[in-house]
């Protein structure tokens, strides 16, 4: 089958910066791809070639089978953008912006619409039918504007950070509607960096580092390719200690920070953890399943939301 | 989608957008319709009230429309779209849609045309109520109005895409640099009354010369071959700016795709 976007062997310079370095992806019809990474991995850069606003240097990007490059104009209605900020027109009206993209795009009339109407449906967008875009909040104006990058029925949708912009309740009203789009069969390249985001909703994720993907997979086979089943975060006045101690356990040790994480090999209750750490000044455990967090922290080795300004040490056992 | 007929659905679309958020936003339709229309309100009583000033009446009228309203409302508007655009994120957004670069342009240059019409009609209403004379062809003075229209576009895409980027820099732009060229473009003062040096000055100031086109047709009910210098000059001058209001919106486009 066809990908509808096939990346390989990417490589772009900023100057002597070397942004992306053989990078490369594959997206299947229906899937929701995940791309995650710390702050300048080149995952924005990823997402304006394939939004055609940047060029690249060396590779291939071939859309629904056809390389970009050939594609030219075409390509950019192969594809609906939506970013974390929100690009519309704040005085006009929800429809009224939804038309206009719809136009921009060359829809017919007929055509047009009957999508709009389509989208002001689905998005639930008719309450607010009146209300300039500019009075909506936050979370509205997001859902609109998802809205206007799916009017032309792309292929692809791109997701750039869609909910890094809005407050909870709407970030989960985001979710619903992007898992509806995933169930109906919408192809989506996602970027996040909310891990639990990634979990919710994508069918594969690409953990990048330094402009190359260095994990791949769906959620279930990047959390087997972590040392543990379980994690537990632990507070203790004497670190060394603890440290020690949980290593003669042959529990893998990872400092982030002034936390410490053990990765347990199964699940232990927490009585089980505290008498097997007794001696070790611990003043607080608090046990969990493995999560695309402790994938990330394992296979990319940074925290994707203060990438630059943390250190993190890791001990593995002997 | 045949090319032309996707470039015609996109250029009425843009046009149609801005006219929109023209009625919609009241500090433009300040600019549009209140500045203008106070001017020539205002010039008209003074102008009426003097015996020995009446005469020039005709004259200060096509003055304010081809000045005040035309200046502040197709360069001004012209930078303030591109200014917000940039400002909201607008522009990267419709960097990812087949926009084609001559259709917003267009679509630029026709919302501002229409704009221009209902000043014009808008304005003559008023200065006919108050007693001022169109003397000459219509059809001449609406090319001259077309040429004012498109040169003055031009320089909006070309100071717009070049220097404004916040909305806020568009006023403090157009009245450090409108206001003088204003003046200089004998706008609100018969060339005539100016010093030499100032006169000499103001030959290079394109607004003179669409002024005086203007005036030429309106107040003077001059003709094609007695404006053939100022029809030339603005010609070229329109020309001109179009192109490089046309290459600077490119090199925008091209900085804004790299952000």
């Amino acid at each position: 089958m066809t990908a509808v976007l096939h990346i390989d062997d990417l490589h772009k310079w900023y100057g002597s910066q070397h942004v992306l370095n053989g990078f490369h992806l594959r997206v299947e019809p229906g899937e929701v791809v995940g791309l995650l990474g710390p702050n300048g991995c080149g995952k924005s850069t990823v997402l304006n070639i394939v939004g055609k606003l940047v060029s690249y240097d060396h590779g291939q990007v071939r859309l629904m089978g056809k390389p970009l490059m050939e594609l030219g104009y075409r390509a950019r209605g192969m594809v609906g953008v939506c970013s974390q900020h929100c690009a519309l027109y704040p005085d006009l009206l929800p429809a009224e912006n939804l038309h206009f993209f719809a136009r921009v795009y060359g829809l017919s009339d007929k055509q047009r619409t009957q999508r709009v109407a389509e989208l002001m449906h689905s998005f639930e967008l008719n309450n607010y039918a009146h209300t300039r875009v500019g009075k909506l909040s936050g979370g509205w104006q997001q859902r609109l504007h998802l809205a206007v990058a799916l009017i032309h029925r792309p292929p692809l949708l791109v997701l750039d950070e869609p909910t890094a912009a809005v407050d909870l309740q709407a970030r989960m009203d985001l979710w619903r509607l992007i898992e509806g789009l995933r169930d109906s069969g919408t192809t989506i390249l996602l970027t996040s960096h909310h891990l639990a985001e990634a979990q919710r909703l994508c069918s594969r994720v690409a953990m990048m580092r330094s402009g190359q993907v260095v994990a791949e997979g769906s959620v279930p086979q990047l959390l087997a390719r972590i040392p543990g089943q379980a994690v537990a975060m632990v507070q203790s006045t004497d670190s060394a200690a603890l440290t020690q101690r949980a290593l003669s356990l042959g529990w893998t040790v990872r400092q982030h920070a002034d936390q410490i994480r053990l990765l347990l090999p199964h699940d232990l209750s927490l009585r089980e953890i505290v008498d097997a750490l007794d001696g070790t000044q611990v003043s607080a455990v608090r046990v969990q399943p493995v999560t695309l967090e402790d994938a990330y922290l394992e296979l990319v080795g940074h925290t994707p939301l203060t990438a630059s300004s943390q250190t993190e040490h890791t001990i593995t056992p002997p | 989608m045949h090319s032309s007929h996707l470039l015609w659905i996109q250029t009425s679309a843009v046009a149609q957008r801005l006219l929109l958020e023209q009625w919609r936003q009241q500090r433009g339709l300040i600019f549009w319709a209140v500045f203008p229309s106070t001017m020539m309100l205002l010039f008209g009583l003074v102008y009426a009230h003097n015996d020995s000033m009446r005469a020039g009446l005709d004259a200060a009228a096509a003055g304010i429309l081809v000045g005040a309203a035309l200046f502040f409302s197709c360069l001004g508007g012209t930078v303030a779209v591109i200014a917000s655009e940039r400002e909201r994120g607008t522009l990267p957004r419709l960097l990812t849609t087949p926009l084609l670069p001559a259709a917003y342009f267009l679509g630029v240059v026709m919302a501002q045309l229409l704009l221009a019409l209902m000043q014009v009609v808008m304005l003559y209403s008023i200065a006919l109520l108050i007693g001022v004379q169109y003397h000459g062809s219509l059809l001449l003075g609406g090319v001259v109005l077309l040429l004012c229209v498109f040169s003055y576009v031009g320089m909006g895409f070309f100071l717009g895409a070049r220097f404004a980027r916040r909305s806020e820099e568009v006023v403090v732009a157009l009245s450090a640099i409108g206001v003088p060229l204003l003046v200089l473009g004998g706008t609100f003062f018969p060339l005539e009354i100016m010093p030499v040096g100032m006169q000499a000055v103001a030959q290079i100031n394109p607004m003179l010369h669409m002024n005086q086109a203007f005036k030429g047709v309106a107040a003077y009910g001059m003709g094609w071959h007695e404006l053939r210098f100022e029809l030339t000059f603005l010609l070229v001058f329109c020309g001109l700016s179009l192109a490089l209001g046309m290459q600077s919106y490119r090199h925008l486009l091209g900085v804004d795709k790299h952000k």
